[in-house]
């Protein structure tokens, strides 16, 4: 899932300072799951920035509300006319809810109420690990099932290099040598062999670096399009 | 000045009663003939919110303060407490409550409007007829009492003993009945003042509940002739103060409740040497074992296993009770078939013989009605309506139940009191009749047993047997304040607490990963299983998509409240604005007070307090929050600290970010045992938020 961080109160009070009307809109999947941008922590940004204007003689209002999920529009499309009455939406989704909402709100300019970190899992409550680099070329049956594009500091696919120190990274001795886990990982499982093959280097053109990416399921776009003809 | 919004926690109050409707109830509740919501008045006890008990136990019963001394209190038996330790003393908390509220009920009273122009005629006030009685007065019926005694209450105030039911006690429930504006015929004996068919032709709709007034004899030689009394008629004259006769050794033929009245009663009448005689073994005696253990205390011995067999005289006085052993009183399918060893006899001395083995209806009074009898000359009726074979003539209680409790009888009361008004109305009675018998959680988990805190029942004080055998004055003193607070502090919320909105769960996993009692399972949503639920509210405060509550004592709802407790903060006030969330099992305690610059917010346990609680205080106008947590043994549930802790350490960092002090929210311990030092931590945080100053708002929501 896509975990997001929660701005500061300063940085988000920037933003929106000069509107009189805001909305706190919260996300309630991803980005609730890791307790940044659901309903209960779109109430808790509202409450402080009421709080702020209080302090600054703004007058303000902010009022929060919260629908299951800003990136598909079937969520939103019931509450279009009530988050009109806002100046401002400032939406806790990840930035893919941020931008779909956005280019949907007509006038109304839609803000990012949190960051979005990473794709993670949940290691335990409270704790959001990122696993995926979303980079497009999946190798991981290469790697033993560890990520060498997001969690190798470096994103090598031949490794592990030099600074590899007693199974952590130079970087940090707080971040694990995703190569050293790699080796272990395929020790375990009896396929040490295949890291002998170097892999070639990478087409990152299925990655960020290539533009914005689409998919599009035929099967279902075209159901979709011949009922719309029916 | 520090009291909640009264008005927003009715709205409340009335949310939860609605949605405890659509869920399984608690067994208390559910093994309440009445189905009497015990959770709810106990929690009103905790926060000293007496009224409100009254109101909860008054609303489905007519006879609370009977109950409050003598029920037989189903709801301790099947309460899931029984399982960790020993039961909530649900009566006598009733009782504490009933006493407290004496007040606001009798101002309470008052005349009901006679809405319908129809006019109901009730035989008999015992618990069946009175309930019925207030029912149909509520209704607007205009309706009439026979009573063949000179005062109401049938058997409550004829045949119970004032020792269990002081008659002043009585008198409460009587008083609210009556003063609904009911027209009373006390000394009007069904079938001698007057006639059924006379009271037919006088109202629209008769119920019929005359109880079981006869006492049963045995077919035994030297039964008949002086020294030799039913149970019945010496209650009453013990009820009524008439002395009745007895020698100096008395013989109780029974072993059920109504003899252990008789020969505790015989006790008080200043005879020294009273035993009873029962078939039963002391483990299958009928009687409550705590009205058992109370006679032996009081001196009273108990011969089991010996079945009566003669009387026997010497000319005309008695000498004695012939009995004979009891090989078995039940037979293989448990129903009532004793056996004799005929050749084992003994004779227990006595020269008074009360026969106490069990009451019948006198039906004499249908002989020329229009009410069917059967074989055995009772009553023919339809439980399904409440309706004889005449038009029109109900019955209820135990004059068609046969012998069961007070409380059963009135809610065999409730259902005829809807069946005549269903029937007044045209309405079809059959399958609209009100049914207690309601689906209910199951046992406490094993598991679960395990983490509940261990915590002894509150005992009740008693007057040595001695004191009490002198005279028919109540000998058990009910609770005081400190005793009612700690033991409503027992109840676990079996029901209260956590469901989700399914609307709003996205499956996180979050509320399963922390509930200390593992009710919560996720699959496509959550789902908290009440059996499992202690009512912490651990979860909800967690939830981020903010799709948990709780049933009772939503922290939620209290949220929304917290403006008008706030209310407006003068920017010239001296001293500073505190919001306390504090245990509302505490703020009922005796010496309970507050400095008059806190704003009290119960809530159930301050496990169910969220950050947005906290920062929504501050928002309103506090300068100050405080979260005041029970100390040490007191709370009830266990482990919960760490999290409370976390909770306000996190809104210490978020008020940071706007340039708040983080000390203006804290969490504070306060001795529950002991009223004032709620004040007093309270005063003291107070204090160091004066220093840090009063917060100048320009403007403030």
């Amino acid at each position: 899932m896509i975990v997001g961080s929660q701005k500061s109160i300063d940085e988000i009070w920037n933003m929106v300072k000069d509107f009189k009307k805001v909305l706190v809109f919260g996300c309630n999947t991803c980005v609730a799951i890791c307790h940044a941008g659901g309903d209960k922590e779109a109430e808790t940004i509202a409450t402080l920035l009421r709080m702020r204007a209080a302090q600054q003689g703004s007058g303000m209002v902010v009022t929060h509300s919260s629908v299951m999920r800003h990136c598909e529009p079937e969520y939103f499309d019931p509450v279009m006319d009530e988050l009109k009455q806002y100046d401002l939406i400032l939406s806790t989704a990840c930035g893919v809810g941020v931008n779909f909402l956005s280019a949907r709100s007509g006038n109304i300019p839609v803000y990012p109420g949190i960051n979005t970190s990473f794709y993670g899992a949940v290691q335990k409550a409270g704790d959001f690990v990122e696993l995926c680099g979303g980079c497009g070329d999946c190798v991981l049956h290469l790697t033993g099932g560890i990520c060498p594009v997001v969690r190798c500091s470096k994103s090598l696919m031949n490794g592990p290099c030099g600074g590899t120190k007693n199974g952590k990274c130079e970087v940090s001795d707080k971040i694990d040598c995703a190569w050293y886990l790699i080796v272990e990982r395929m020790k375990q499982l009896g396929t040490l062999e295949k890291l002998a093959e170097i892999q070639p280097v990478r087409n990152w053109s299925h990655s960020t670096h290539g533009g914005p990416r689409r998919i599009v399921i035929e099967h279902l776009q075209e159901l979709e399009q011949q009922e719309n003809k029916g | 000045m520090s009291g909640g919004s009264l008005e927003n926690q009715g709205a409340h109050f009335e949310r939860v009663k609605a949605l405890k409707e659509t869920r399984p109830y608690s067994p208390c509740r559910a093994a309440c003939p009445v189905n009497t919501d015990v959770q709810a008045y106990v929690g009103f006890i905790a926060q000293g919110r007496y009224a409100e008990a009254f109101e909860v136990i008054r609303s489905v019963n007519p006879i609370a303060s009977v109950c409050s001394m003598i029920c037989h209190h189903p709801c301790e038996q099947a309460c899931r407490r029984c399982s960790v330790d020993e039961p909530l003393a649900v009566r006598p908390l009733k009782r504490f409550a009933l006493e407290k509220a004496a007040d606001y009920r009798r101002n309470k009273r008052k005349l009901v409007q006679k809405t319908k122009n129809k006019s109901i005629g009730v035989i008999g006030s015992g618990p069946s007829g009175l309930t019925a009685v207030n029912d149909l007065a509520d209704l607007g019926y205009q309706v009439t009492i026979y009573e063949r005694h000179p005062v109401l209450g049938g058997m409550l105030a004829s045949a119970i003993p004032p020792y269990r039911l002081p008659r002043e006690t009585l008198q409460q429930d009587i008083d609210d009945v009556i003063s609904k504006g009911v027209e009373v015929k006390t000394n009007c004996e069904i079938g001698k003042s007057i006639t059924l068919k006379d009271i037919m032709a006088k109202h629209d709709a008769v119920l019929v509940a005359v109880g079981l007034s006869l006492s049963r004899s045995l077919p035994i030689p030297g039964v008949e002739g002086p020294g030799v009394l039913l149970a019945i008629p010496f209650l009453e004259d013990v009820a009524f103060d008439r002395k009745p006769a007895l020698g100096n050794r008395v013989l109780v033929i029974g072993g059920g409740n109504v003899a252990m009245d008789v020969a505790r009663s015989a006790r008080r009448l200043g005879v020294r040497n009273v035993e009873m005689v029962c078939l039963e073994s002391a483990e299958e005696m009928p009687a409550w074992k705590w009205e058992v253990d109370e006679a032996v205390e009081e001196g009273i011995t108990i011969h089991h296993r010996w079945g009566p067999k003669a009387i026997k005289r010497e000319g005309n006085t008695v000498k004695g009770l012939e009995v004979e052993k009891v090989l078995s009183v039940f037979d293989k399918d448990r129903r009532f078939s004793p056996t004799f060893d005929k050749n084992q006899t003994t004779l227990i001395e006595a020269d008074t013989i009360i026969i106490t083995i069990g009451q019948m209806s006198d039906m004499s009074f249908l002989k020329d009605s229009p009410v069917q009898v059967d074989e055995r000359g009772r009553a023919v009726w339809d439980s399904k309506t409440h309706m004889s074979s005449a038009k029109g003539v109900f019955f209820s209680g135990e004059v068609v139940t046969g012998p069961g409790s007070a409380i059963a009888a009135a809610a065999s009361g409730h259902r005829s009191a809807v069946a005549i008004h269903l029937y007044i109305q045209g309405e079809q009675i059959e399958g609209n009749l009100p049914s207690y018998d309601k689906e209910k959680i199951s046992q406490l988990p094993e598991d679960v047993i395990a983490k509940i805190n261990r915590a002894p029942r509150i005992k009740l004080h008693h007057l040595p047997p001695e004191t009490r055998c002198s005279s028919f004055v109540a000998f058990e003193s009910g609770y005081d304040e400190m005793e009612a607070l700690e033991e409503a502090g027992r109840c676990r919320g079996c029901g209260g607490g956590a469901v989700v909105d399914k609307n709003k769960c996205m499956a996180c996993l979050t509320c399963q990963r922390i509930c200390p009692y593992g009710a919560p399972v996720v699959t496509s949503f959550s789902e908290i299983r009440p059996e499992f639920c202690q009512a912490c509210g651990l979860c909800a405060p967690e939830c981020p998509g903010q799709a948990i509550s709780m049933v009772s004592y939503d922290v939620r709802e209290f949220r929304d409240t917290l403006p008008s407790l706030v209310g407006a903060v003068d920017s010239k006030r001296n001293e500073p604005v505190i919001v306390a969330f504090l245990c509302s099992h505490h703020v009922g305690a005796p010496g309970f007070t507050l400095p008059d610059n806190v704003r009290k917010v119960p809530v159930h346990c301050t496990s169910r307090i969220d950050v947005n609680d906290l920062l929504k205080a501050l928002e309103c106008g506090a300068d100050g929050v405080a979260v005041v947590r029970c100390s040490g043994d007191s709370c009830k549930y266990k482990g919960i600290g760490v999290r409370v802790n976390a909770r306000v350490v996190h809104t210490k960092q978020l008020i940071g970010m706007l340039g708040m002090e983080p000390g203006r929210v804290e969490i504070l311990t306060a001795d529950s045992h002991n009223g004032n030092a709620y004040n007093t931590v309270c005063a003291d945080f107070s204090g160091r938020i004066k220093q840090l100053g009063l917060i100048q708002r320009s403007n403030r929501l």
